[in-house]
Order: C-alpha cells, then structure tokens, then sequence
C-alpha cells in the first residue's frame, strides 16, 4: 500500500553482519580474545581448566550486572544492590546455622533481597521526584547498618553446616553449576531485554519518560518490577557469595554495584539511559571476569587489578566520543 | 554608508549529504522589521546561524555596513552588534534576571562582579521594556513572555544594532504577543534592525515592512508586505497553490461516543461539559492557559479530576492513566511532540508502534517483521515525507513529526482521537496536510477533539466550538455561528474573578 501521493517508504533493514561486525559488541569479541592471548602469556597456570576452577568468585557479581543493565537502561541507577547482597549473605547464614532445610537457607536469601528491592521501588515509585542515586545512597547505608547490627560485636559469621552451600557450588565435569546459571539467566535477561515488548518499553522510558507514559505505558510498575527483580538477583548473588566462602560480614559485597554498573558501562549499556544491550554487557563482564582470574593468578595486587578495569572504563566511556568525531571529520574532508 | 545595514550574497552553507543553503541573498536596511519566511527545513534556521556566526558559509559573502566581514564564532557576531533571540530562551533557571542579561559580559571591577551597579543597569533595560518584573527575579520564576523579554534585554546590553527573532510568538498569548509588538515598535524606533521569524502571517503584517521567503534552501524573493496577497506568500513559501486549506469533509455526525459532564480540578478548571460524536471534530479553544490541555489530560488519566463523569459511548468510565484510555480508545496526542510525543533519537517505525507493541507479540517477545509492515502502512497512510522507518524522528521537519504523532494513534482501534496543538510550528504546506488526514479520520467515524489558539484553524475544521475561559466553559458554538469575534469575546470573557479558585 503507498500514500496518497504514491510515496514508499522502505522498511528493510540493512544488513546486518556489516552492523554486527563494527558495532561496539564486535570490539567487545576482540578485546575478549586479546585479555585471553595476554593472560595466557602473562600467567603459566593460565588455561581453561584453572579458568573454571576459579571463576565461581567473580561470576557471582555477573548476576548484579544482568539487572543493572536494566537500571541503567531506564537511565537511574541503584548502589544499593552490595548492601542488599550483604543482608541476604548475613540472614541465610543464619538460618542456615539454625539448622533449617537448604531450600529455608536458599528462600531467605532471596525473599530478603526481595524485600530490599520492593522497598527501593515502592519508595522510587511513591515519590518519583526523589533521584535514584540518593534513594539508593540511603537504602544502601540502612540495609548495611541492619546487616551490621545483625551480625553483633563480631561483624561476621560462619556457616556452622556447609553441605548445602557446598552443593551449589559444585560442578559438572569441571564446569561449576553458577557458570551454567550465569549463562541460562544472562540468555533469559537479554531476550526479555532486547526482544520482548517489556524490553522495548524499559528502553522507551529510559529515552523518554513522558512519551513513554502518553503512550500508554506503565512506567512505574516497570520501575517497581526491575528494583524487584534487581533485590531478588542480589540475594541470589549473596547465595552463590556464601557458598565460596561459608560466611558473610560487614564487608560482604563492598563495591558491588560499581563493579556491576563497570561491567554494564564497560559493555556499551549507557549510563544516560536507553542505549546498549546485554551482550556487549556479558561479553564485558566475562572480560573483566577472566582478567581478574588471570592477573591473580600472578599476585597482582587486587588494587592494580581494579586500576587496570578503571582505565578500561575510562576508554569504553571515551573511544565511542572519539570515533564519532573521526567520522565526522572523515565525513566532512570527503565533501 | 551603504544602504544596507547587514548584506549577504551568494551564501551557500553544505553541510554532510545536504545543501542547506543554496546560494542565497538577503538584505536588511537600518531601522526595518523584516520578517523571513518559508517552511520548516527551507533553511531559516541555519541561515540565522550563518549571521550569527554559529556556522561558516562555504560560499557566499556578508557586508556590515558596507564592510566585508568574516565572523569565526558567536563572538565576532556579538561584538559586531548582532544578536540572536530563539523561540526557546536558552537561559539559566536558577540564576536572576541580572545574572542572565550580564552572563559573559558581567560588569566587574578588580575582577568582583558589581551586583549593585549590574542589578541596577539591568533594571534600567527592564524600565526600557516596560517589564513588570524585577532584575533580581529568579529566571525560572519567569513565564515564556517574561524570559523572552530578558533576551531581548540581554541584546539591548551589548548593544546590539541588529536584532533576530526566532519565532518569539510562537509560545505566546495574544496579550503576551500584542506586548512583543509594542517592544519591537520602540526597538524600531530606537534604529534597531530586526529580522523576525515568524509562522504566524499575523505577526508579519503587524511588524514587518518587508518580507524574504525562502524555500528548499533557496532564496525565493524580497516582497514588500503591503503589496503581497495571502495567497501569493503562500505560493512562494510552498511552490504550489494551495486551494482548500481545510479540506473539512461533510460527515453526518454518528451517535455520541465521549461526554463529559462537570468536570472540576482545583485550581485548573471547573465545571467543564462536552461531547463529541463519531464522525464529529470539536474545537475547544480559548486564550493559551484557560485549561484546555489540562481538561482533556484529566479525561485521558494523566491527571486526575476532583469531580465529574466521562462517559464513553453512554457508558461511565473511570481512567486512572493514559494506559486505561488507551484500551478504551481514547488517545491524546499531546501538544510538545518533542516531548510526548515522540521519542526523537528511535526511528519512526518503533514509535509509531510503541503503545501496541503488545498486540501483536507473542507470547511477549515482538514480532518485528509485523511490526515493521505495519509501521510502513501507517506511515504511508499518513503520507510521511521520509525515507525509511528506521530514520530517527529528529530528522523529520515539525509537520512531518506530528504526521508519525498521528500514525501512532492509527496503530490502534481507536474512538476517540485528541489532538492538542497539532499544527504548532508547522509550515502551511504540512498544515494542509494535516487538515486532511483530520478530516479523512472523521470520515471513517472517529471522534475528534482539536484543541487550539488558532482563530482560522477552529473556524476552518470545527462543526462544534467549545470556548474555555479562565479553567470554565464560557460557550458552546455550532459551525454556522461561529465568527472570530464571537469566540474571541467568549475567550475573553470579562471578570477574572469566577476562576476556577485560581
């Protein structure tokens, strides 16, 4: 069917390996590849199997990214999410030392992280003038505080029965269970992300809140349902944080989320709200994970390693800023 | 002396994949309003930015006085005397008035700003203007008028002998905009030069002695406005004669679909009644702040009324958000497009389909190849001038833009359709345009509600006049009865004091 006046307007999409190839999660691929090259070399005891042997720590913070992705998506952002972790970590090691059935342990931890993110959404979504960043700020200072007063004079606890943390940390061969949950969730969160109509209306009110809420969309239920879901992915991450280390204390999960938003950034979701996607923002988070892995390998001091992944972010933030304005130069010296 | 205070020849300005200027003349004498006209995207915009040294012509020449000049940046162009008032002012909200004239050149001694001495200046340009405001006002406290006037102000204080107005009308009341003449006359008066922007022929005849048009990048000719027709002017701006503007179909009004009965929300409106019919366009009009928008906001659910029914087709309704109007049928196409009405940076395929997304998905994951046919159809339904669904909304022109605004409410099974403002800021060519699709969405039975400040616009489209004044209802006008002065007494009804508890 043409308009009135016989226009046509196209509607096929151009190619897309051309797209994929350029795009910022193509970079992502090489520089993956590269980390892997230059941790091979770096470190002798690198290779696959010490890779999974070892990665069960770090993968527990791809959790937190999956829903970042989705704050960051919607253009807020919540620090809350290592405090969250470190409730979650500190009840279900209760519990757990009362000698409670491990399905007990595993519900508490993520009804308490739960709980966390439904009070962070009720309070963003009653009083939506108040900035995330603060509302957050705050949330993360009590939840902390709770977990602080919790654990008593002593700041941390162990597990006393360690069989059922033990048994979610196992594996199968040599690939540890957490690495085919990280997986299962990351696919699930990136098609619901990048696919479905809920995706598609988070990336809406992340451009534009207002024409998102003209058009008809439930803009704060979709609020109230991502900190949820982010509370809930917190408590998990606290689980799989307690089964490599049989106990929680005060510094459980400390820097948490900025590890989980470095991670999203570094994978091109835009901290402005609306752009990016999940796989640039799994493809970065395996990056950093097998950094970490590698450099410490070596000893190399945990600080450095964080140095390392601060540069990193800095480039991600300015590279795109860069090659824009290269193009344009090109763009105009053609003309 | 030359005979032109500012002269520009030849002025061809590329920028990449489109000219935007193509060889274009333009003369200014000393102490003339001249207004410059054409369509959105017939270059206006960038040849402003070539005088005001925001962009640098590829081409071309510009005489000051008779001199050759050369301007790198905004700099040269201010401290040439030239000055540049937008449609938006681009102030500082938080900062006073002062402040805000004096940004960039503050009076200052030992490098101490002296706020005595600049408050003071600032209130002598104010007194100038015959502003009703104070130099230590807060910016944002400001209505549109008011900070417009503090631009002006802002290019009094350099000392500007060249003043551009881009659209100033465009956010204005009437009595906002009879002010704006007032101030013009006397910059006038004072030997100021004034190149005017403007949509609005009204302000053209009321200001301008002559008038340029541009069109598709070119320049097109000098008229003085005493000798030039309305319709001439729109030939010249449009390339083609445009015989019926408002192409209103004769639809038999169906059965009633939306009424609404003594509406109130304190502070915004009170007592407000309507329907409308299928097949039927309302106009609700009345002077920019007498509740129009905010009525049929709380009838869609983006507010809520203290009181009052809505009944949709005999049926009492109750609509918490725009969500549940939107499943009812009710749409509201709202007046700031950039805003809320469209997402400017996606392509126009997604906001087209953004508020039905979840019709035609399955099991929640979008099926895009859909999505992408039915982006197209509507697209084309509508006519839009673009190329493809997936070019961003920004690179449309504002008429174009409210096309895919309109789109979007096709995207569904609609009843009743709310268009607020539609044809703000838009050209005469898409103007026509839009008046058609207007009048085709009634001939297949839609109920429609055209909210708007534009006297030709209601009387021309309209079979039912509603006149807001002051958040009430001041009355109702059928087709026939309705003439600019009727309504314009009913809009300004006498007696500010039954608001609505204002």
């Amino acid at each position: 069917m043409a308009g009135k006046s016989g226009r046509s307007i196209n509607n096929v999409p151009e190619s897309s390996i051309k797209r994929m190839i350029f795009s910022w999660e193509g970079i992502l691929v090489l520089i993956f590849i590269a980390v892997n090259i230059f941790c091979a070399f770096f470190s002798e005891f690198y290779n696959l199997s010490s890779l999974l042997r070892q990665m069960p720590v770090y993968l527990a913070e791809v959790f937190l990214m999956l829903t970042m992705a989705y704050i960051l998506v919607l253009g807020e952002i919540d620090i809350s999410v290592g405090s969250i972790v470190c409730l979650s970590a500190t009840m279900s090691c209760i519990v757990c030392n009362t000698n409670a059935p491990f399905i007990v342990v595993v519900l508490t931890a993520l009804i308490v992280g739960t709980i966390c993110g439904a009070i962070n959404g009720f309070i963003l979504t009653k009083f939506q003038e108040l900035p995330p960043m603060i509302v957050t700020l705050a949330t993360q200072i009590i939840f902390r505080g709770i977990a602080e007063i919790v654990l008593g004079s002593g700041g941390s606890i162990s597990v006393t029965n360690t069989d059922g943390f033990r048994m979610i940390g196992g594996k199968v061969g040599e690939v540890p269970y957490i690495l085919f949950l990280v997986l299962i969730l990351a696919v699930i969160f990136a098609v619901i992300l990048g696919k479905s109509t809920f995706g598609r209306r988070v990336y809406a009110i992340g451009t534009n809140r207002l024409t998102a809420y003209y058009s008809g969309i439930h803009v704060q239920k979709i609020r109230m349902i991502i900190y949820t879901v982010m509370g809930t992915i917190s408590g998990l991450c606290a689980l799989f944080l307690v089964a490599s280390s049989y106990g929680a204390n005060t510094t459980t999960g400390n820097g948490f989320e900025m590890d989980a938003i470095a991670m999203a950034v570094f994978g091109g979701i835009s901290s402005t709200g609306g752009k990016g996607n999940l796989a640039g923002g799994v493809i970065s988070a395996f990056i950093i994970v097998c950094l970490r892995v590698g450099l410490g390998q070596k000893n190399v001091h945990a600080q450095v390693i964080l140095l390392i992944i601060g540069v990193l972010l800095v480039a991600a933030v300015a590279l795109p800023n860069i090659v824009g304005q290269v193009k344009r130069a090109v763009q105009v010296k053609n003309k | 002396m030359s005979e032109y205070v500012l002269e520009l020849k030849g002025i061809t300005k590329i920028f990449p994949g489109v000219k935007a200027l193509n060889n274009v003349q333009f003369q200014l004498k000393p102490g003339e309003v001249h207004a410059l006209m054409g369509e959105n995207g017939a270059g206006k915009s960038t040849f402003i930015k070539v005088i005001t040294g925001v962009h640098k012509a590829e081409e071309g020449e510009m005489f000051l006085n008779g001199q050759k000049v050369d301007f790198k940046g905004p700099k040269d162009a201010q401290a040439a005397g030239i000055a540049a008032v937008y449609q938006h002012p681009t102030s500082y909200p938080h900062l006073t008035v002062a402040e805000n004239i004096f940004m960039g050149h503050e009076i200052v001694k030992n490098r101490m700003i002296q706020w005595k001495a600049m408050n003071a200046e600032a209130n002598k340009l104010l007194q100038q203007l015959d502003a009703d405001f104070d130099a230590t006002a807060e910016m944002g406290t400001l209505s549109v008028a008011q900070q417009q006037m503090v631009e002006i102000a802002k290019a009094m204080s350099t000392n500007a002998r060249i003043i551009i107005l881009d659209e100033p009308t465009a956010a204005l009341t009437k009595s906002e905009s009879e002010k704006l003449y007032t101030l013009v006359d006397k910059l006038k008066e004072d030997g100021v030069s004034i190149i005017f922007i403007s949509h609005r022929f009204e302000d053209m005849y009321r200001l301008a002695s002559r008038v340029t048009v541009f069109r598709d990048s070119q320049y097109i000719g000098t008229y003085d406005v005493d000798g030039i027709t309305n319709a001439d002017l729109i030939k010249a701006m449009v390339g083609r004669e445009i015989n019926d503007l408002f192409p209103k179909p004769d639809v038999e009004p169906g059965r009633e679909m939306l009424r609404v009965e003594n509406l109130s929300r304190t502070g915004y409106f009170k007592d407000v009644s309507f329907s409308v019919k299928a097949g039927e366009i309302v106009g609700l009009t009345g002077l920019v702040g007498a509740g129009r928008t905010e009525t049929v906001e709380a009838v869609c659910g983006i507010t809520h009324p203290d009181s009052g029914k809505v009944y949709l087709e005999g049926k009492e309704i109750h609509i918490k958000q725009p969500s549940d109007a939107m499943d009812l049928g009710i749409i509201l196409l709202p007046e700031d497009r950039q805003k809320e009405g469209l997402i400017m940076s996606w392509g126009l395929g997604r906001n087209v389909t953004l508020p039905t997304i979840s019709k035609y998905a399955k099991n929640g994951i979008n099926d895009e190849k859909k999505e992408r046919e039915l982006a197209k159809d509507l697209l084309e339904e509508v006519d839009t001038k673009a190329v493809d669904i997936f070019q961003p909304a920004s690179s449309l022109s504002g008429g174009n833009q409210q096309k895919v605004v309109v789109a979007k409410a096709l995207s569904q099974e609609m009843k009743v359709v709310i268009m607020d403002e539609p044809t703000k800021g838009v050209d005469v060519g898409a103007k026509a345009e839009i008046y058609a699709i207007m009048g085709e969405l009634a001939k297949k039975g839609y109920a429609i509600i055209l909210i708007s400040s534009e006297m030709p616009e209601i009387l021309g489209m309209a079979d039912r006049i509603v006149v807001m004044c002051n958040g009430r209802k001041t009355g109702e006008l059928s087709r026939e009865e309705a003439t600019q002065e009727r309504i314009l007494e009913l809009a300004m009804e006498k007696g500010t004091g039954k608001g609505a508890g204002k």
